[in-house]
């Protein structure tokens, strides 16, 4: 009786691990939901610039807010600096995409270690009560 | 043909959707509907002022200069002018400002109008979806709460094929049973779930609809011409005949089928009254669906005949209270969900439907009870959930929906056997439109359902379509055995 109250006993706690690996990872995958949200708005916005940028004329004056500061940008400038903003953002939210998927699956896969460990315990279990 | 091997599952719908469950279901939808709720408040607000402010860019350079009161500090103001009136400097985003003049300003602010009202349509849809997804569970969880049954069969495919031959039959066929007086509401059924008619006995006995399909189109249609034969012959003597000619089809057919099957010709001549109304709605049907192959309109037909059949039973008072939703039941894509319900469904009378019928049009015939949503198989061809509360109750409806099959075996309607075997031909035909909504819609009924539905219909044919290629061989058939 003992050697299978320990065993259960071990097996609580892989489980109590396992389920704080799995609300990690949970908390992970939240964050970067929220991360790649951000992201998002700011893509749309980018796009939203540039696309307005695209319809100004040659000499139109376009500034940049730097602080408190209102400083002349050349259009041509302004345009790159834009087109590389979005670049940028879209490389990220590709990574952020990887990062998830590949967060979901560790979190698929805990969830199935941790389902396999309560079985275990109530098989476990089961026995004992039968004996 | 011969074949009446079928399985039969019954599952009481709170047993795989606790109501419990289904209600905190419907509570988190709600909430987030609410968020989306506010969402779209606030969008709104956005558009308004958008247009207040290009109202405002456009008025200005009608002045050369303006006196206004320019704030200062939080509490004070002062007086002052403003002068280049055509002088714009506009956010574009990102911290990037641009000279524009007013005109320019005000084409900029148009744009950003746009983008918003897309936004809000957007977001529209969404919530469309969520609301039809909410009324879904709440209407799980009523049918949980109220015991509904699901029962599911065996449903064997027939090959397209034998549509277009059928087409023509139907019609002639619609054309008789609108002449035909006797014509009871089980025959609505019939036409509703093309199913049913291949197991007539099945839906008398256990409130089932049964599915069978003939795999062979010539055998079909040589059967076809014999049972009517059969009928004609029938005709002069009485039911009796068709009796016997139906019932060994179903080998399988209990005995309690048919004493079931008695017990609801009886019940059906108190419905005559609904029989007219009952009458067009599937003279009505028929007539789509012989002309239109497309699935979509044969769940229009349906639907249509739904609501028929509801205002009907409304307007009789039936004591049976035989509300009821549609359900549809799209089994490609509500399988797949991870969510138990999708907005797809969309029965909307809560408390009242007793009688679920939801047809399945799929590979295999296996009747089991499922709620709607989530639980239903693409492959489970033809699915009947009927609510029986009380025993009363669950005769009246078993007389009013399976009246069809029942008269067959004891009733002189030769029109109705007919109907029948055209039906099952109609059926195979049919195979492509999957769901089928058969239900008798309560009073209470939402007329959301209907659009729903129609709008549903067409996403789960693609998704069933598909496995019913694989269907499993097991079938139930009416056609006696030759």
């Amino acid at each position: 009786m003992s050697s299978s109250s320990t065993a259960l006993r071990e097996l609580q706690r892989d489980l109590e691990n396992k389920a704080n690996d799995l609300s990690k990872l949970q908390k992970d995958i939240a964050k970067n939901h929220q991360v790649k949200k951000k992201y998002t708005i700011q893509l749309g916005e980018n796009e939203l610039v540039l696309k307005e940028l695209d319809l100004l004329n040659e000499d139109a004056n376009v500034y940049k807010l730097i602080g408190p500061v209102l400083v002349k940008q050349d259009l041509a400038e302004a345009n790159a600096n834009v087109r590389k903003r979005i670049e940028y953002i879209s490389a990220e939210l590709k990574r952020l995409d990887a990062s998830l998927q590949d967060l979901e699956e560790k979190q698929y896969s805990k969830r199935e270690a941790i389902l396999k460990v309560q079985q275990r315990i109530q098989s476990h279990q089961a026995g004992k009560a039968k004996a | 043909m011969g074949k009446t091997e079928m399985k039969r599952t019954v599952t009481s719908l709170s047993s795989m959707f606790p109501t419990e469950e289904a209600q905190k279901a419907a509570k988190r939808v709600e909430e987030t509907l609410l968020d989306k709720q506010n969402e779209m408040n606030q969008l709104r607000g956005f558009i308004a002022d958008n247009t207040s402010l290009i109202n405002l860019v456009q008025k200005l350079p009608d002045e050369l200069h303006h006196d206004i009161m320019v704030p200062f500090g939080k509490a004070a103001f002062l007086p002052g002018r403003l002068i280049h009136t055509n002088e714009f400097l506009v956010l574009l985003g990102e911290s990037y400002y641009a000279e524009r003049t007013a005109k320019q300003a005000a084409e900029i602010l148009k744009r950003r109008g746009k983008s918003l009202e897309s936004k809000v349509d957007s977001l529209k849809a969404v919530m469309q979806d969520l609301k039809a997804e909410a009324s879904f569970f709440d209407s799980t969880a009523s049918e949980a709460a109220e015991g509904l049954v699901e029962i599911r069969e065996e449903y064997e495919d027939e090959s397209s094929t034998q549509r277009e031959s059928q087409s023509g039959r139907n019609k002639m066929v619609i054309d008789y049973f609108s002449e035909d007086e006797d014509y009871k509401s089980g025959e609505t059924f019939s036409f509703l779930d093309p199913l049913e008619q291949d197991s007539p006995s099945f839906t008398e006995a256990d409130n089932m609809v049964g599915a069978s399909e003939d795999e062979e189109y010539a055998r079909i249609m040589s059967r076809l011409e014999e049972l009517e034969k059969e009928e004609l012959a029938a005709e002069s003597c009485g039911e009796d005949d068709e009796d016997q000619d139906n019932n060994p089809a179903e080998s399988d057919g209990d005995d309690e089928e048919q004493t079931k099957a008695v017990f609801d010709r009886k019940k059906n001549k108190g419905y005559s009254s609904l029989d007219h109304d009952q009458r067009y709605s599937e003279s009505r049907k028929p007539l789509q669906q012989s002309k239109g192959k497309d699935p979509m309109k044969e769940e229009m037909s349906n639907n249509y005949h739904h609501q028929d059949l509801i205002n009907q039973l409304a307007c009789t008072g039936l004591t049976v209270e035989p509300v009821t939703k549609g359900k549809m039941s799209h089994s490609g894509n509500m399988r797949q969900d991870t969510k138990m319900l999708n907005p797809s469904i969309t029965a909307s009378a809560p408390s009242e439907k007793k009688v679920k019928f939801a047809v399945e049009h799929s590979s295999r015939n296996e009747k089991s009870v499922q709620t709607s949503n989530s639980g239903f198989d693409g492959s489970k061809a033809f699915t009947g959930s009927i609510v029986e509360h009380t025993e009363n109750m669950e005769k009246n409806l078993a007389g009013q929906s399976t009246t069809s099959s029942q008269l067959s075996g004891s009733q002189p309607w030769k029109p109705v056997s007919r109907f029948k075997m055209q039906r099952k031909y109609i059926q195979s035909s049919d195979r492509h439109f999957n769901s089928f909504k058969t239900c008798f819609f309560g009073p209470t009924q939402n007329p959301k359902n209907k659009s729903i539905n129609d709008q549903l219909s067409p996403l789960s044919t693609p998704s069933n379509f598909p496995k019913s290629t694989s269907a499993k061989p097991q079938t139930l058939t009416l056609m006696p055995a030759l």
